[in-house]
């Protein structure tokens, strides 16, 4: 029981003058005077209070939370991070009042980090960008949406009219819910680019390429939660601790439970590095020597799994040849690291399982991104260690649905679902989008000749991936015929994308003054907005959060879940759905975009629901299992959270509603939502039957190379009628098994349909083309896994490096070892030159590392996120990070006379950058090391840019931007920009 | 009776900040006052470790010691708290606290100390339960709704743990033993005068 | 390769693995080497801070744990406090015994009926403002170290706390006044003020008291009346300062600095009120005539002859000296 009041006397013999005291000067505090102190003392609020009429809603910030009163549950998930955090919102009166912890989340169990407990300062949105805004003259005006949508569809047309629709780069968000990323590929694909693109570009691309071109998917295999079973664990290049908070609870649970050994391998002794059973200290940019040392020691002691290997992986007698280079004698020049702890790392790895893999964006932002990712698996493939609980490549992403946004095919080379580019996969979507192909054909570009390139129809320019966002700038700087396509960028539209977390802002800056029209849809103007110096022709759209719309994300692990709309749009920002809806319309292709959709009316037009576009998205995703998870299953998940078990994810087998699923039915979740597809926790397990979540590796790659089979040998899902590897299910190999005749007379009829009625083309209707489910409900129902069961490959011969190699950063701090390890030959990817070679020439050449001798590398910090224009609005966060800073060794510190907290300049080898932060001087880094996060922007090479925000909508923290002074470099499959591996000079600042 | 109490298990917190986070968000925390804070001690070195410190609701509470007001009054959770319609702002609950748990809005007269603030161990003040004027002078009640600490709750690892003393030292011997190491219950020999005997 | 490309690569890794200690070899682990609480605690001297690194700008946020802040506690609750205690009760009972055993010291010529200006308009009004202030400082001052336990009982918690809270206003207000004024007493009477040899004597003669009938010759002012300067010119710069360090608490950085403060605060206030009362009781009733020189600033001149008689003379020389006439009307000295 609680004492409310001390058992205080309340008068003594004082008598009348102790009556005469009492309430007299002694002011109580006074009604909201705590709370509203808070705006106080952040200032600069003025602009709120200034602002009204019309549907204006007025931020919420002093509306207390009566706790008297019943307040209204809703349930939605973080928008940051990609753990996937449940978020339970308190609303009253419509307001959000207060935010309580989801105990019965799985996932997170009531956790969150600082930014997903500090959610509900998202929608309070004092910094919010509150209505539709455009530049006139160099100010920034108020618009309305009407005219805001009919002056950027004019100018899109009238773009697309000069310079053809490649020309307007749509860059779109791993901040959108699921159906938002699948409305904005489709979008794009309507008005006829493949330049789409979102985050995943300088996030994961290498990730996704290089593990889809090893074993068939590109995402982590097995899950946060699994991390619990694992006994041996390398963290290489992820700072989990900063990045992925609410991880960590299963990662130091697991470890204390298990024992187990945790290695951190980084160049920084990071937050999650203090946690580590040993910290290895690497130089940026070397993790291919590192693994390749490792794998050498494995070998050389016999420690490799060798039964996984010849029953599930192809390549390694080849691959060998390049990975024994790295005798530990190499492997100390290069890295640096002594033989001793690379043997003690492989052998753990090796030895005590099972073991996993973590990687993150240390890895996979180098020049070398794609082939550091296949290193890593071919170590997971060495050990055996992929397709079982507690091991497998657990690649933590980075956005709230970066996965499901990448699964959405906003990518430059994807349709939805991973389906590719070729005439099949578009005729695919035709089918489901209920279109002819040749509609969507006549929306594309025609490309000329252009400097010995040959020219594409349009047809051919559907299957020709577009641009990367990392180049979007050199695409609209470039001469016209650098770029392969009609004309250069002319126009970005951008919703829900920074600008600062791509490297060569300058020439970004430079990209931004030179497009004919800018759009920003965004709830904050970002740095899309304030980098430039445009006068016109500039727009910015008011986006609401996730947390005032409904839909699905998809988190790391592949798991689905259903976020409720919390509260309405807040000020005069509208949902993605409406708005893209309104500028198709605008475009003259929204009936036939959305015909597939149920509408209904939303806040100022028509908008499609999100259920509506997450079962067009069922009807389609065959080839990742996204097929299963209906908005029905999902908001059920939603509802019995608490029935998952936090370690298998699983749901007991009787319970009426998710009875044996996984939670959130981590894609592949096959076949039809009837079919009750549990979901897949851990990727290509053979030890589960397939109709529980079990697999195989995915024989992607052929059935055999240089007569040697790519299937699998003497490896099958348990209960699997076939044992023994096969090619993915098609209409004829049902035939050849006699199991078509299992199929429904409705499944026939479908897949019928789509052979057109000819037999030939009737059998090559695949598990991945059939409409109906039947081809997966029927290999599923004989044990066997639809796409088929084959080898993981360690050599991916269609790549660049088919064996990973070792190569040297394009500014490295080692020079000497350019000649030997130089990174890869200048070449044409993605429609634009790649002259990394040129500039690694030069920069050894002129000794620019005698200029710029310290190693600069970047990352997260907890507090912020991405660009960090949301967060760093967000006063409850703003307040722990007030200052953009360089982490300085200390001994570098001493030797330059720079103290802790005092300004320096960090200039870059490119452009003359600069960048004027303060230093933190500490021994994370090495010496020679120096550190910068990259969610600061809002000053530019030492000037305060914070007046170029309209008013009002400065986000409360300003700092310059390592991507001010990172440099070129682009990995030659995904065009990943290199942003952790570069040089600079530090000096004191006066 | 039960005395509630704080304990961060250090190896297990990350300086994720939700704490901190989490009560400006259940109270409304203005900028400047810091109820809850990490700090990493030996940052950068093999060894650091993050601690997350607010008001460890002391036995014999020095702040309640020195208070000229005699403000301050401890629940029967053991939960220290203080009357602000009472509280002058002078400032010697901070120079006594040895956890610098007391904050103070640049509120009153030469931009001096207003009057202090606190973690309330997310259980309010002297105003009526779960009362408009007790939320906004003290913040949220939770424990009168039968609910922890937010902060603790929203940890994102359970290093921060809330609740009776005897329970939360048990998780925490539990786990020591478990794992094979620990680094103390931070803060809990200087504000109980005891802290957790570990015999691993 | 060719050779020469080797050694250089050879030379270049040697100097790299020497320059850069980075890579130092031994197994580094974090777990086991985790720093512990109470290595910390063993470690750390009185008045030391486990301190860390806070990536709020405000560092005493860095600070996670001072365990003797206690000191300071016990301090503020046992010693100071009891300072305070002694000085005031102490020297009241002392003024009251020396009142009993002296009496009130007489104007042994009897008054003249002659007076002299001894303190001018000015003069009285910067005294008078400091006095008053001082006052309540010192009531305001002493209700919070103390009252608490004497007037709280008798008010009651609420009543006290709203009085407690006024004598803060009062005490954070009237230190501007007080201060002030001791600027400018200092300013106004330090020529009088500086020690001499008469001063010596003055001392060594007890001001007087020792032996009847015969005092000590003093300028404007006696060495009583010097230090009692010194004390409110010191002791009140001393006071000030301190102060002010505590009503800007944003000018020091940690708890030490305030604890220091406040404990020079306190006892300085201590000495300063002690010297103050013994002050009051001799220019009330402790002494016969001394009170006009602060209200009508007219003083006898027959007072002035015994306690301050070289004052006395400079005046006269100077001719200063008012005689009030039959009339009662005040005529200038011829």
């Amino acid at each position: 029981m609680l004492i409310k009041r001390k058992n205080i006397q309340a008068s003594g013999t004082g008598g009348a003058l102790a009556q005469s005291f009492l309430g007299m000067g002694q002011r109580r505090l006074d009604r909201r005077s705590f709370l509203r102190r808070s705006g106080v003392a952040v200032g600069g609020l003025a602009a709120v209070s200034s602002l009204s009429g019309g549907l204006f809603q007025r931020a919420e910030a002093a509306t207390p939370h009566n706790h008297a009163a019943p307040a209204e549950r809703r349930k939605n998930m973080c928008t940051h991070c990609s753990v996937g955090c449940s978020v339970i919102a308190e609303v009253q009166n419509g307001v959000w009042v207060g935010q309580e912890p989801a105990f019965e989340s799985p996932i997170n169990r009531g956790s969150h980090c600082a930014k997903g407990a500090s959610s509900r300062e998202l929608v309070h949105g004092d910094r919010r960008l509150k209505y539709p805004m455009k530049k006139v003259g160099g100010d920034w005006v108020r618009i309305t949406w009407e005219q805001a949508i009919d002056e950027i569809g004019a100018k899109m047309l009238e773009i697309r009219e000069k310079s053809g629709a490649d020309s307007v780069y749509m860059l779109g968000s791993a901040k959108f819910t699921n159906e938002a990323s699948y409305l904005f590929r489709k979008f794009s694909a309507f008005w006829g680019t493949n330049n789409v693109d979102h985050q995943a570009r300088i996030c994961h691309s290498t990730t996704v390429a290089g593990v889809a071109n090893t074993w068939g998917y590109g995402a982590q295999t097995n899950s946060y939660n699994d991390i619990r079973n694992a006994k041996t664990l390398i963290f290489m290049g992820s700072n989990a601790a900063e990045a992925h908070p609410v991880a960590m609870q299963h990662i130091l649970s697991g470890k204390e439970t298990q024992r187990a050994n945790v290695f951190v391998l980084d160049p920084r002794m990071t937050r999650t590095a203090a946690h580590a059973t040993e910290f290895v200290r690497i130089r940026p940019g070397t993790d291919i020597a590192v693994i390749w040392g490792m794998l050498w020691h494995i070998f050389e002691n016999g420690w490799e799994d060798k039964d996984f290997i010849r029953k599930r992986v192809y390549g390694f007698d080849e691959a060998k040849a390049e990975i024994m280079k790295w005798n530990p004698a190499e492997v100390e020049r290069v890295t640096g690291l002594t033989e001793e702890v690379v043997k003690r790392v492989a052998q753990t790895f090796a030895t005590v399982k099972p073991a996993t893999f973590i990687w993150c964006m240390g890895g996979t932002q180098h020049t070398v991104g794609t082939a550091n990712v296949r290193a890593y698996c071919t170590l997971l493939l060495a050990t055996g260690n992929v397709g079982d609980i507690g091991m497998g490549a657990n690649i933590f992403r980075g956005h709230t649905n970066v996965q499901g946004a990448t699964d959405m095919g906003l990518d430059v080379g994807n349709l939805p679902c991973y389906y590719g580019l070729a005439p099949a996969a578009w005729a695919h979507w035709c089918r489901v989008w209920d279109v002819p192909f040749s509609y969507i054909e006549s929306r594309f570009d025609d490309v000329p000749a252009k400097q010995g390139r040959e020219a594409r129809t349009r047809a051919q320019n559907m299957e020709v991936s577009g641009i990367p966002s990392t180049r979007w700038f050199d695409a609209a700087l470039l001469d016209a015929d650098d770029v392969d396509q009609q004309d250069g960028i002319k126009a970005m539209v951008v919703f829900g994308h920074g600008a600062n977390t791509i490297p060569r802002m300058k020439a970004a800056q430079n990209g931004m003054n030179a497009l004919d029209l800018l759009v920003v849809a965004d709830p904050h103007p970002t740095t899309f907005a304030a980098l430039h110096t445009r006068t016109d022709n500039t727009y910015l759209l008011p986006i609401c959060t996730n947390f005032e719309c409904h839909g699905s994300r998809t988190a790391s692990n592949r798991s689905l879940q259903w976020g409720e709309k919390v509260v309405e749009p807040i000020f005069e920002s509208d949902n993605d759905y409406a708005v893209i809806y309104r500028l198709s319309q605008r475009l003259g292709f929204a009936d036939e975009m959305f015909k597939t959709f149920e509408m209904v009316d939303g806040k100022f037009s028509k908008e499609p629901t999100a259920e509506s576009i997450l079962r067009e998205v069922n009807r389609g995703g065959w080839s990742t299992g996204y097929t299963g998870q209906s908005p029905e299953r999902l908001k059920a998940h939603m509802r019995n959270q608490d029935k998952f078990d936090i370690i298998t994810l699983r749901a007991p087998k009787d319970d009426p509603e998710v009875g044996g699923d996984y939670y959130g039915l981590p894609w592949p979740c096959w076949g039809t939502p009837e079919m009750k597809h549990p979901g897949t926790h851990v990727l290509y397990n053979t030890n589960v039957p397939v109709a529980e979540g079990g697999g195989a590796f995915r024989p992607r790659f052929g059935l055999e190379r240089e007569g040697v089979s790519l299937l699998a040998e003497d490896s099958w899902p348990v209960g699997s009628d076939i044992e023994d590897g096969y090619p993915e299910f098609t209409m004829a190999l049902l035939q050849k098994l006699g199991w078509d005749s299992e199929l429904t007379a409705e499944e026939r009829a479908v897949i019928e349909k789509i052979g057109g009625g000819d037999p030939e083309k009737i059998a090559k209707v695949s598990w991945t083309l059939d409409l109906s489910g039947g081809i997966q409900r029927v290999a599923i129902a004989h044990g066997c896994v639809p796409f088929g069961n084959g080898k993981a490959r360690v050599i991916a011969w269609n790549l660049p490096d088919p064996v990973p190699v070792h190569r040297e950063p394009i500014y490295t701090p080692r020079p000497d070892l350019v000649a030997e390890y130089p990174t890869r030959e200048d070449g044409r990817q993605l429609r634009m030159p790649n002259i990394g070679h040129t500039i690694q020439a030069r920069a050894v050449e002129q000794k620019l590392f005698d200029q710029f001798p310290t190693v600069l590398t970047s990352g997260r910090l907890v507090e912020f996120e991405g660009g960090g224009e949301e967060t760093r609005s967000n006063p409850w966060l703003a307040e722990l990070q007030q200052d953009m800073f360089c982490e300085v060794n200390t001994k570098d510190a001493a030797a330059k006379g720079i103290k802790d907290g005092a300004w320096i300049w960090v200039y870059g080898p490119e452009e003359n950058a600069k960048v004027r932060v303060k230093a933190l001087v500490t021994d994370r880094v090495a010496p020679g090391v120096a550190f910068m996060p990259f969610h600061f922007a809002g000053w530019f090479m030492g000037e305060d840019q914070r007046g170029k925000y309209p008013q009002g909508t400065d986000p409360v923290v300003l700092g310059e931007s390592v991507n001010a002074v990172t440099t070129y470099g682009y990995d030659p499959v995904t065009g990943m920009h290199e942003g952790k591996a570069t040089l600079c000079r530090i000096e004191a600042a006066a | 009776m039960a005395r509630m109490k704080f304990l961060c298990d250090a190896d297990r917190c990350i300086e994720c900040n939700a704490c901190v986070t989490a009560c400006k968000n259940e109270h409304e925390v203005p900028w400047g006052i810091n109820r809850r804070r990490v700090v990493t001690i030996n940052d950068g070195l093999p060894g650091e470790r993050s601690v997350s410190m607010a008001c460890m609701h002391c036995t014999d509470a020095p702040c309640a010691q020195v208070c000229p007001v005699n403000c301050f009054y401890t629940t029967n959770d053991g939960v220290v708290l203080h009357n602000k319609d009472t509280c002058i702002g002078c400032g010697y609950c901070f120079y006594a606290c040895p956890f610098g748990a007391p904050q103070y809005p640049k509120a009153s007269n030469f931009g001096s100390r207003g009057k202090m603030d606190k973690c309330t161990y997310c259980s309010g003040g002297p105003e009526e339960d779960l009362s408009i004027a007790e939320y906004e002078k003290y913040g949220a009640n939770r424990l009168a709704e039968g609910k922890l600490p937010l902060c603790a709750e929203m940890c994102s690892t359970k290093s921060l743990l809330a609740g009776d003393g005897d329970i939360i030292a048990e998780i925490y011997r539990e786990r020591v033993v478990t794992r094979g190491y620990g680094s103390g219950a931070w803060g809990w020999k200087t504000a109980y005068g005891e802290t957790i005997n570990v015999s691993a | 390769m060719t050779l020469r490309f080797k050694l250089a690569a050879l030379v270049l890794g040697a100097t790299l693995g020497f320059s850069a200690p980075v890579m130092a070899q031994q197994p580094v682990n974090p777990t086991a080497s985790s720093v512990q609480e109470q290595q910390l605690l063993d470690a750390l001297k009185p008045g030391e801070t486990i301190s860390g690194r806070i990536s709020i700008p405000d560092a005493r946020a860095a600070d996670l744990e001072k365990p003797s802040n206690k000191t300071w506690m016990g301090f503020n609750l046992g010693v100071s406090d009891r300072v305070m205690g002694v000085a005031l009760v102490g020297t009241a009972l002392a003024l009251l015994v020396f009142f009993m055993v002296k009496g009130r010291l007489a104007i042994e010529a009897g008054r003249s009926g002659r007076t002299i200006t001894r303190f001018n308009i000015f003069e009285r009004t910067v005294h008078w403002t400091m006095a008053t202030s001082f006052i309540v400082l010192a009531l305001s001052g002493i209700n919070v170290a103390v009252g608490r336990y004497i007037v709280m009982p008798w008010l009651g918690y609420e009543a006290f706390g709203s009085l407690t809270y006024l004598g803060k206003l009062a005490h954070n207000y009237l230190a501007w006044p007080f201060m002030l004024c001791v600027v400018i007493t200092f300013v106004m009477w330090v020529r009088h003020n500086i020690p001499n040899r008469l001063d010596l004597r003055w001392l060594k003669e007890g001001g007087g008291l020792l032996v009847k009938g015969k005092h000590p010759p003093a300028k404007k002012f006696n060495a009583g009346q010097k230090i009692v300067f010194w004390g409110v010119v010191v002791g009140g710069g001393l006071v000030s300062a301190s102060g002010l360090l505590l009503m800007f608490p944003w000018f020091l950085n940690s708890a030490t600095d305030w604890q220091l403060a406040q404990i020079a605060h306190a006892l300085i206030a201590s000495g300063m009120m002690a010297m103050i009362l013994g002050h009051i009781y001799i220019g009330t009733v402790g002494t016969e005539g001394a009170l006009d020189a602060m209200t009508s600033g007219q003083v006898d001149v027959n007072w002035a002859e015994q306690h301050h008689s070289l004052w006395l003379e400079e005046e006269l020389a100077r001719g200063a000296v008012q005689r009030r006439g039959p009339g009662g009307e005040v005529t200038p000295a011829e």
